[in-house]
């Protein structure tokens, strides 16, 4: 896992003020967790802004306008207000197990979050498969997270999750296949390297069955993690919220942001998959790599990535906002007989042009 | 008829084509409101209590049933209203005032705790002195503050003293006969 492509875990410890000559462990873990407190919680943060000002828009409202200039400070009053709140009494130990279970799963991927050139921490040729592991056990998490809940919204909801994760992955999984055919590799830098800045370089324009697997790719993650428009697991309206109803004050706001990090991690993967990842005009990386200033290209590299994946994620709410919800059984019905047939079609396209091209 | 796998297929096809259409079809349809282009950059909701509309009480309806106000000097203290009131908040108390062909109103109080604004009190009311404002911010912190007095108050010595003095002279109370 520590090579030198992880030097610059190295690099920026120290521009951090550690101390050099620490185990390599310790630099994962301060990777982990300074990835954690200084991408993925700002960008909670200032999606879950953008999300409600974006759907007030949509929905000719006002959205959140009392807490701070235009009501920037929204985010961090709910974390507050969230905090403060009791929890149940009859909260069980096994609800805690299974949230945890959820959490930590959640989390794992962490570690495989490709975020630029130069912050790769796991890149061997399963890394993209690895956050399919993380969404199946996460799935696990929740549905026993449901299941010990003394609630019938509980019930229905982890099996739902369930029912969705498992229509979910298939697509996906196959749909993920399309983009390997075109780089070669599941490296996230060979995946990185097989793209380019500009739009016409990115793999989900190299031909017309990799835009097909691109959309399956992201509908069958909208699937896989119960996230809106296709949140049929979590749906408010007929099961109250399934899984979270029952979820109060603190473990509701881990849960809501677990939900937020797997729509999170779920669009860097489609960037970095189909979007042209975190590549730059090629001179840019070449004349700061060639200055040294590789600190500047991977913050460069970092906030191109983020940029495209906060589009695509507002572009996915837009859908959700202005559609109505779907059942969950027309969910996993579409995933079953709609993205999975689409994505085998996808890849077998995929692989004759990757054929074609190579005579 | 039987049907051949090709035509299924293209019913297939057309309708995964169809959903695709119509999502992107109400996709555009809230465009225009994102990106404020026309008639529809305006919420449709009033932003309260921000002014984000800039509208007050005086911009609503002409008939809008607002917080209630009565008149007390038009009053004749008949007690149609509170004959008329459904949630019976309204409460009147009058006694015979300066001669015996007034109507001293002493007590006129309305409970907005109660009030549902339905507006038979004023329909019912003759002289027309009880009417809606377009008043809405009725918000107080006890129950009891939300009645609101219009009587006059009970008639004390002083009153009688005093009205024996502008009889004395001719002059008028003010009180509607």
């Amino acid at each position: 896992m520590m090579t030198s492509e992880n030097s610059w875990i190295v690099a920026w410890s120290n521009a951090l003020g550690f101390p050099e000559g620490l185990p390599q462990w310790l630099y994962a873990v301060g990777a982990l967790i300074s990835v954690f407190v200084f991408v993925v919680v700002p960008s909670g943060g200032l999606m879950s802004y953008l999300e409600r000002k974006l759907a007030a828009d949509l929905q000719a409202r006002v959205g959140p306008n009392r807490t701070g200039p235009a009501g920037l400070l929204q985010p961090i009053a709910d974390l507050f207000k969230l905090l403060q709140k009791e929890s149940r009494v009859d909260w069980s130990w096994k609800e805690n197990l299974w949230l945890s279970v959820h959490t930590m799963a959640l989390y794992s991927t962490l570690a495989v979050l490709p975020l630029g050139s130069m912050a790769v921490l796991v890149n061997t040729e399963m890394s993209v498969f690895l956050p399919f592991w993380s969404a199946l056990v996460l799935a696990l998490g929740t549905m026993l997270l449901g299941l010990s809940q003394n609630s019938v919204p509980g019930w229905f909801g982890g099996i739902r999750v369930a029912a969705q994760t498992l229509a979910g992955s298939f697509p996906a999984l196959i749909s993920l296949l399309c983009t390997g055919v075109r780089s070669g590799s599941f490296r996230w830098s060979a995946l990185a390297e097989s793209q380019g800045f500009s739009p016409w370089e990115w793999t989900v324009f190299a031909n017309p069955f990799q835009m097909v697997a691109f959309s399956v790719f992201v509908m069958s993650g909208l699937v896989l993690l119960a996230i809106p428009p296709l949140d049929g697991g979590l749906s408010m309206s007929d099961i109250h919220g399934g899984v979270s109803s029952h979820l109060y004050g603190r473990r509701l706001s881990l849960f809501q942001f677990g939900r937020f990090y797997g729509f999170f991690f779920w669009s860097v993967i489609t960037v970095v998959l189909f979007l042209g990842a975190w590549d730059l005009p090629a001179q840019v990386t070449v004349s700061l790599k060639a200055g040294g200033a590789n600190q500047v290209l991977a913050l460069l590299e970092l906030i191109w990535l983020l940029l495209k994946t906060f589009g695509l994620m507002l572009l996915i709410v837009w859908v959700a906002k202005v559609n109505s919800r779907s059942r969950v059984d027309q969910i996993t019905d579409f995933t079953w007989k709609v993205l999975s047939p689409f994505s085998l079609f996808a890849l077998v396209g995929a692989s004759l042009w990757a054929g074609w091209r190579a005579i | 008829m039987k049907e051949s796998v090709f035509s299924a297929l293209a019913l297939y096809v057309q309708s995964v084509f169809r959903g695709a259409w119509s999502i992107a079809g109400s996709c555009k349809t809230a465009l225009p409101y994102l990106i404020r282009w026309g008639d529809l950059k305006k919420e449709v909701t009033e932003g309260y209590p921000d002014p984000i509309s800039s509208k007050t009480a005086d911009d609503l309806p002409t008939r809008s049933r607002g917080l209630l106000f009565n008149d007390i000097d038009r009053c004749t203290g008949c007690r149609d209203c509170e004959v008329a009131c459904p949630s019976r908040c309204i409460r009147v108390e009058s006694e015979p005032g300066s001669d015996p062909a007034k109507i001293w109103v002493s007590t006129f109080d309305i409970d907005f705790s109660r009030c549902i604004f339905c507006g038979l009190c004023v329909e019912a009311c003759h002289p027309g002195s009880l009417v809606h404002t377009k008043q809405y911010e009725g918000a107080a912190y006890a129950v009891p503050d939300l009645v609101a007095s219009f009587g006059r108050g009970q008639i004390t010595d002083e009153h009688r003293n005093k009205w024996a003095m502008m009889r004395k002279l001719g002059e008028s109370d003010g009180v509607a006969p």
